[in-house]
C-alpha cells in the first residue's frame, strides 16, 4: 500500500507536534522515522494509524482519503513501544483476537493464529500468557498479532527500545526479513540511527515537528541536507566556514574556517561566499602528517581525550577556538596510542570533506 | 484490595536500622502488635468463643443449628445476601459508565460531574435514608404532589422495604465503585485499548473484552467494599422498617436485655456474618493477585469527544444520577430548616431552632464527635504510620500478617466488631468495678481500629512511590537516618499520610454501627443521637444534626481534594 502525507500539521494545545511534513512512502518498502525524543515521529506514526487527528493537511493510502477514519477502518497493523499485549488473554488469543472481531471461522482462525506464530518463531507458546514470556518474545507476539490481519501497512514504534543490546541486534534481523519476505509496507519509528540505517530502504530525519531530509541510508550518510541530520546520522565533526571559491561546477569547494582553508566536496545549493558546515566524518580522519601529494586537510590540534573501544580507538583533540574533533581510529591493532595533551595533526581527505549549508 | 502490586524495595539498611536501635525499635514494633492483639484479635476471638460455647463455658454447636434451624433466619441470611449482590449490581451499573465517561471522554461539565460523583460519600447512609424518607417517603414531597396535584389516590411506595435500602445503598455507595474503577483504570496503559482498536475491536466489544477485564482487579475491590458495607449496615433498614436482614436482627437482638438466648443468637449472626466477610475477602484476595495488569505507567489517554447527541446522552445521565443521589440532601436541609412540615410538599415556616436544640442546648453530640474522632485518627497516626513503614521498608516477620490484618479490618462488618467488643471488654479491669465498655474511651479505641486502614494504606502508598534509592541518595551525602526521614522521607508523604487521616476522620465522625452497639450514656455521637432523635419522633433534631455532620464531612473533603487534586482511589483500592 502506498502512503501519502501532505503538508500534515499536527498540534497538543499549543505545542506543534508535526509540522507541514509531507511523505510519500512506497508500497512495499520499510519506511523509517528517525529522530530525536519529541522530534514528532511518533505522532506521526499515530496519525497514518489513526490514533491522532491531524490539524490539517491530508492522509491517502493508495490515493484514497483516510483523514476521519478511525484505525479499525484503515486496515493497519500496529506494534507498540511497550507491545500491549492484553495480560488477561494467552498469546494465541491476543493474536486471534482480531480475527475473532472480523468473525473468521473458528478453524480459519485456529489455522491463521498457528500460521503467525510460527512465522515468529514462537511455535507451541500460544497457550501462555504474555507475562511468562520474555521481551523479545513478547515482541514477537505483538509482531504476529499486527501481521495476522493482513494489513496493508505495519506501523513499528521503536519496537527495540526495551530490548537489551543483543536481543535487539537479532530481532531487528528477524523484523527486516520478515518484512522482505511479505512485501508489507512498513513505517517503523526509531530515535536510534544505526538501526535506521541498517533496516531502512528510506529514512525521514525529524527534528522539532519538521522534516529535515528524506533519503536512502547511503543519501542521508553521505550527503546529509544540513548540520542536524550530519550530526544526527553520526558525523560529529562540524566546522563552521564560508565558500571562498568553488571548483568542477560547483561540486568542489575552499572554504575559509578559523582552522584554515579547507577543501572538499560540496553541496549544489552552496554559492560562493555562502555560510556552510564542513563535516568531518571521524572515522575517515586519522592522525598524522600529510601524505605528500596526498589530497588531505590537516589541521594541529592537542589530545584531549582518548578512550579505547575494542574495535576502535577514539581521540578527542581540542584545535582551538573551543572546538573539539572526533577522531576514529579502527582496528587500532597496530596503532601506538597517543598521551592526552600530545601535539598532533588531523589529517583527513579531500574527498571525504562535505561542506553543506548551516 | 492488596498491596502485592507494590512490593515493597526491600531494604537492608532498613533492617540495619532495626539492628542499631534494637531495643526500641521492637518495642515499638512490639507495642503495635500488643495494640491489634487486645483490641482487634481478643474480641474476634472471644466471639467466636462464645459463639461456640454453652452458657456452662462448654463447647457446643447448638447455637449454629438452632440458627440454621429456624427458617426465619435464614430468610434473613437469604435477604442479606441477595441485598448485598443486588447492591453490587446496581452501584456497578451506575458506577461503572461514571468511571468509564469521566475517564475517556471529554463533555461539558466533565469538572464539574467528577467532583460533585464523589459528594454522596460524605452522606452517611443513616442521614441519606432520612431525607429520602423526608422527600420519597410516604408524607414526603413528592408522594403529597402525586396526591393533591396529581389526583393519585394512594401514596407511592418508594422507600418502605428492601427496594428502598437497595435505592438508598445504590446512591450512597457508587462513587466506591467509580473510584476504584478510576484507580484501576488510570493504572492502564491505554496503549491496551488503542491495540484493540487497531484490530478492529471498538465501542461495547472493547469494553468488554478488553477494557473491563483489566479493571477487573480494582472492580473486585470495590465491589467486596459494597458488598460487605451493604451487607453490615443496620440502620438504614431499620429506619425503613426492614427487620429481617443478618444486620438488622444482630443489633435488635443484643441491644434487648430480656432473652438470654436471643442474645446468644445476636452473637452467634455476627460471627456468621464475620465469617462470611472473611470469607469474601478471601475469595477476592485470591482473585486480584492472580490477575495484577497495573502497569504503574499513567500515561495519559486523550479523551474523546462526543457527538451534540451524545453529550446530551452522558449529561443527562451523569445528571439524573446526581440529582437522585442528591435527593436526601434536600430533604435533610428542608426538614432541619423546616418547622410544621406535614402534608405540604414543603415546610410552610422556616426556623433554626432545631440547630439550637442540637448545638447550644445539647452540644454533646457535636463535642464527643469531634473529640472522639480526633483521638481515633491519632490513634490511626500513632499505629498507622509505622505499620505502613514497617510493610513498606523491612521484611520484619509478621508484615504480611499486618497487611491481612488491615485489609481484613476494611471487611469486618461495624455490627460485628461492636458486639464483639461488648463481649470483649464488658468484665471489670482486676481491682476495680468499672469496665472499659461504659467507660467513654473505648468509643475511640474501637473507631481508631475500624478506621486504621485508611491512613496505613495513604502512607503505604505514598512510601511506595518515595523510592528507597530517595533515601540511599540523601544517606550517602552523609544524612544521617533521622535526618533523611525529616528532610526527604516525610515532606514527600505527609501528603499520604493527612489525606489518609482525613478519611479516617470522615468515617470516625460518620460510623453508625459499632458505636450504635457501644453507646455509652452521656457520651453519645452524632449519628447516635441523629438515630435515637429519629426513632424517639424527633426528626427535625435528627435532620439539623444531620446536616451538621454532612458539613463536616464537606469541609474535609474539601481539604483531601486541595491537596491531592481529587486523586483518592488508592485508599479504598
Amino acid at each position: 500500500m502506498n502512503i501519502e502525507l501532505k503538508d500534515i500539521v499536527k498540534s497538543f494545545g499549543s505545542l506543534e507536534a508535526v509540522s507541514h511534513v509531507s511523505l510519500d512512502i512506497k508500497d512495499g518498502e520499510l519506511f523509517t522515522l528517525l529522530g530525536p525524543p519529541g522530534c514528532g515521529k511518533t505522532t506521526i506514526l499515530r496519525l497514518i494509524g489513526g490514533f491522532h487527528e491531524a490539524n490539517s493537511g491530508r492522509i491517502l493510502f493508495d490515493g484514497k482519503p483516510v483523514m476521519g477514519k478511525p484505525p479499525y477502518e484503515r486496515n493497519i497493523g500496529m506494534v507498540f513501544q511497550n507491545y500491549a499485549l492484553w495480560p488477561h488473554m494467552t498469546n494465541a488469543e491476543n493474536v486471534a483476537y482480531g480475527l475473532k472481531i472480523k468473525k473468521v471461522p473458528r478453524n480459519e482462525i485456529v489455522e491463521r493464529v498457528n500460521h503467525a506464530l510460527g512465522k515468529v518463531n514462537l511455535e507451541g507458546l500460544g497457550d501462555r500468557y504474555p507475562g511468562q514470556l520474555s521481551g523479545g518474545q513478547q515482541q514477537r507476539v505483538a509482531l504476529a498479532r499486527a501481521l495476522v490481519l493482513n494489513p496493508g501497512v505495519l506501523l513499528l514504534d521503536e519496537p527495540l527500545s526495551n530490548l537489551d543490546a543483543k536481543i535487539r541486534l537479532q530481532v531487528r534481523a528477524e523484523i527486516r526479513k520478515l518484512q522482505k519476505d511479505l512485501g508489507i509496507t512498513t513505517v517503523y519509528v526509531t530515535h536510534d540511527q544505526e538501526e535506521a540505517l541498517t533496516l531502512s530502504d528510506r529514512i525521514a530525519v525529524l527534528n522539532h515537528g519538521e522534516l529535515q531530509q528524506v533519503g536512502t541510508p547511503w543519501e542521508l550518510y553521505e550527503r546529509p541536507a544540513n548540520p542536524f541530520v550530519a550530526d544526527f546520522i553520526g558525523i560529529n565533526n562540524l566546522i563552521p566556514g564560508e565558500i571562498r571559491e568553488t571548483e568542477d561546477n560547483g561540486k568542489r569547494a575552499k572554504v575559509a574556517t578559523k582552522f584554515g582553508v579547507l577543501l572538499g566536496a560540496c553541496d549544489s545549493r552552496l554559492k560562493i561566499g555562502d555560510k556552510c558546515t564542513v563535516c568531518v566524518r571521524p572515522e575517515t580522519a586519522a592522525i598524522g602528517e600529510r601524505k605528500n601529494g596526498a589530497s588531505e586537510n590537516m589541521i594541529p590540534g592537542a589530545i584531549s581525550f582518548a578512550s579505547f573501544i575494542g574495535n576502535t580507538m577514539r581521540y578527542d583533540i581540542d584545535i582551538g577556538e573551543n572546538t573539539i574533533l572526533r577522531v576514529d581510529i579502527q582496528n587500532p591493532r597496530n596503532h601506538s596510542p597517543h598521551d592526552i595533551g600530545d601535539k598532533v595533526n588531523v589529517v583527513f581527505s579531500t574527498a571525504t570533506t562535505l561542506a553543506i549549508p548551516s | 484490595m492488596s498491596f502485592e502490586n507494590g512490593e515493597a524495595t526491600l531494604s537492608g539498611g532498613a533492617t540495619r536500622l532495626w539492628s542499631r536501635r534494637n531495643f526500641g525499635g521492637l518495642a515499638g514494633y512490639a507495642g503495635i502488635w500488643l495494640f491489634l492483639a487486645i483490641f482487634l484479635i481478643y474480641p474476634l476471638i472471644r466471639l467466636f468463643y462464645d459463639a461456640f460455647t454453652d452458657d456452662a463455658n462448654a463447647f457446643t454447636l447448638m447455637n449454629f443449628s438452632d440458627f440454621f434451624t429456624d427458617t426465619y433466619y435464614l430468610k434473613a441470611t437469604i435477604n442479606s445476601l441477595l441485598l448485598g449482590v443486588a447492591t453490587v449490581i446496581t452501584t456497578s451499573l451506575i458506577g461503572i459508565p461514571f468511571a468509564f465517561l469521566l475517564l475517556r471522554y471529554e463533555f461539558p461539565g466533565r469538572g464539574l460531574f467528577s467532583y460533585l460523583s464523589i459528594i454522596p460519600m460524605i452522606m452517611p447512609p443513616l442521614v441519606g435514608v432520612m431525607g429520602f424518607v423526608f422527600i420519597m417517603g410516604r408524607a414526603g414531597t413528592v408522594n403529597v404532589i402525586l396526591m393533591d396535584y396529581l389526583g393519585f389516590a394512594k401514596p407511592v411506595n418508594f422507600m418502605y422495604g428492601i427496594h428502598g435500602v437497595l435505592i438508598v445503598e445504590t446512591l450512597h455507595l457508587f462513587p466506591l465503585m467509580t473510584l476504584s474503577i478510576v484507580d484501576a483504570m488510570g493504572k492502564i496503559s491505554p496503549s491496551l485499548d488503542e491495540a484493540a482498536e487497531s484490530v478492529g475491536s471498538r465501542g461495547l466489544r472493547k469494553f468488554w473484552d478488553i477494557t473491563f477485564p483489566l479493571t477487573t482487579p480494582g472492580y473486585v475491590a470495590g465491589a467486596l467494599l459494597v458488598f460487605i458495607w451493604t451487607f453490615a449496615d443496620f440502620a438504614t433498614p431499620l429506619v425503613v422498617g426492614i427487620d429481617d436482614l443478618l444486620a438488622s436482627q444482630a443489633y435488635l437482638n443484643i441491644v434487648q436485655f430480656v432473652d438470654r438466648r436471643l442474645f446468644k443468637m445476636g452473637i452467634v449472626i455476627s460471627a456468621i456474618m464475620i465469617l462470611l466477610a472473611i470469607v469474601f475477602l478471601i475469595v477476592a484476595k485470591r482473585y486480584v493477585a492472580q490477575k495484577d495488569y497495573s502497569s504503574l505507567s499513567y500515561s495519559v489517554i486523550e479523551r474523546r469527544t462526543l457527538s451534540t447527541a451524545g453529550n446530551i446522552g452522558v449529561v443527562v445521565f451523569l445528571s439524573s444520577v446526581l440529582i437522585a443521589a442528591f435527593i436526601p440532601y434536600f430533604g435533610i436541609i428542608l426538614d432541619s430548616f423546616g418547622k410544621g412540615w406535614a402534608l405540604t410538599p414543603f415546610p410552610v415556616k422556616y426556623t433554626m431552632q432545631y440547630f439550637e436544640r442540637v448545638s447550644i442546648e445539647t452540644p454533646k453530640f457535636i463535642l464527643n464527635s469531634l473529640l472522639y474522632s480526633g483521638i481515633s485518627v491519632a490513634i490511626c497516626i500513632v499505629f498507622g504510620v509505622p505499620i505502613a513503614w514497617v510493610m513498606a521498608r523491612t521484611k520484619l516477620p509478621g508484615r504480611d500478617t499486618l497487611d491481612s490484618l488491615t485489609t481484613l479490618i476494611l471487611a469486618l462488618p461495624g455490627t460485628g466488631i461492636g458486639i464483639a467488643y461488648l463481649r470483649a471488654f464488658r468484665d471489670p479491669f482486676p481491682f476495680t468495678e468499672t469496665a472499659l465498655i461504659g467507660m467513654w474511651l473505648v468509643i475511640p479505641i474501637v473507631l481508631g481500629i475500624r478506621r486504621l486502614p485508611y491512613t496505613v494504606r495513604g502512607t503505604f502508598a505514598s512510601l511506595l512511590i518515595v523510592h528507597k534509592s530517595f533515601e540511599e541518595a540523601a544517606e550517602s551525602v552523609g544524612a544521617k537516618k533521622t535526618v533523611t526521614f525529616k528532610d526527604v522521607t516525610l515532606p514527600l508523604i505527609w501528603k499520604g499520610v493527612l489525606v489518609g487521616s482525613l478519611y479516617s476522620f470522615i468515617l470516625a465522625l460518620q460510623e453508625a454501627s459499632a458505636t450504635l452497639l457501644l453507646v455509652v450514656p452521656g457520651h453519645e455521637m452524632m449519628p447516635v443521637g441523629i438515630f435515637n432523635f429519629y426513632m424517639g419522633g424527633s426528626v427535625n433534631e435528627a435532620a439539623a444534626l444531620g446536616l451538621i455532620l454532612i458539613v463536616l464531612g464537606a469541609v474535609c473533603l474539601f481539604a483531601i481534594n486541595k491537596i491531592t487534586g481529587a486523586k483518592a482511589g488508592g485508599v479504598f483500592g
